[in-house]
């Protein structure tokens, strides 16, 4: 990669490298099983969303 | 919830040739970016458009997006007569790229693939430097950030 994107550029500096370390430390199958845990708990967390509103 | 293990393996247990792309291959690689569906690039000849349409006929491939009650017909002329598919399946979402921009065709990508081991069987990927290629070949604002932190992570590999 030799050609530099500022913009691609300015959104690195907020990339948090230690989540990528420690995604790097897994087997790419459980990075799924996180990805998968993450989806899980945000769909949780719109449902949740949405009943309160509803009992609100 | 995309079920990615069941949509891997619909394809995988068919035969299809496909090798995974988009935000997913960057899940592959450790990208902390998360992604809602699957994206691959089958290969466009004849005997593997009949293994995908078999693949996916189970789970019920319908236009993502697209009213319910739409004329539309998954089958063997649907899949030559079009290219790339954004789908929604009783497994959850997936996108079916003849080619794509940066790479082209499954043919193409072939050399530029790794070979994952998940859920139990094979699965090629799209190396990371190939995806970083075709994400910034896509030119689109909103895989800026996800080049951002794709290229740190290409980064963080080569450290």
């Amino acid at each position: 990669m030799t050609d530099v994107d500022p913009v691609v550029e300015a959104f690195k500096r907020d990339v948090d490298r230690t989540l990528l370390r420690e995604n790097l430390k897994l087997t790419p199958e459980e990075r799924v099983l996180e990805l998968m845990a993450l989806l899980r708990a945000a769909e949780e967390f719109q449902r949740a969303g949405v009943e309160a509103r509803e009992r609100s | 919830m995309t079920d990615f293990a069941g949509l891997l393996g619909a394809l995988r247990d068919s035969g299809v040739d496909f090798i995974v792309v988009g935000g997913f291959a960057g899940t592959l690689h450790g990208s902390a970016v998360p992604t809602r569906d699957l994206d691959i690039v089958y290969a466009r000849d004849p005997a593997n458009i009949d293994r995908l349409v078999a693949a996916l006929v189970p789970h019920a491939p319908y236009l993502r997006g697209a009213p319910p009650g739409l004329p539309f017909r998954w089958d063997r002329d649907t899949v030559v007569n079009g290219l790339n598919f954004t789908l929604t399946t009783r497994l959850g979402a997936i996108d079916l790229l003849g080619e794509i921009a940066g790479g082209g065709d499954y043919r193409s990508l072939l050399p530029h693939s790794e070979r994952f081991t998940i859920f139990g069987g094979p699965c090629l990927c799209l190396g990371l430097r190939k995806l970083i290629g075709t994400k910034r070949a896509a030119g689109r604002p909103k895989d800026l950030q996800a080049l951002a932190d794709l290229e740190t992570l290409l980064e963080e590999c080569e450290r």
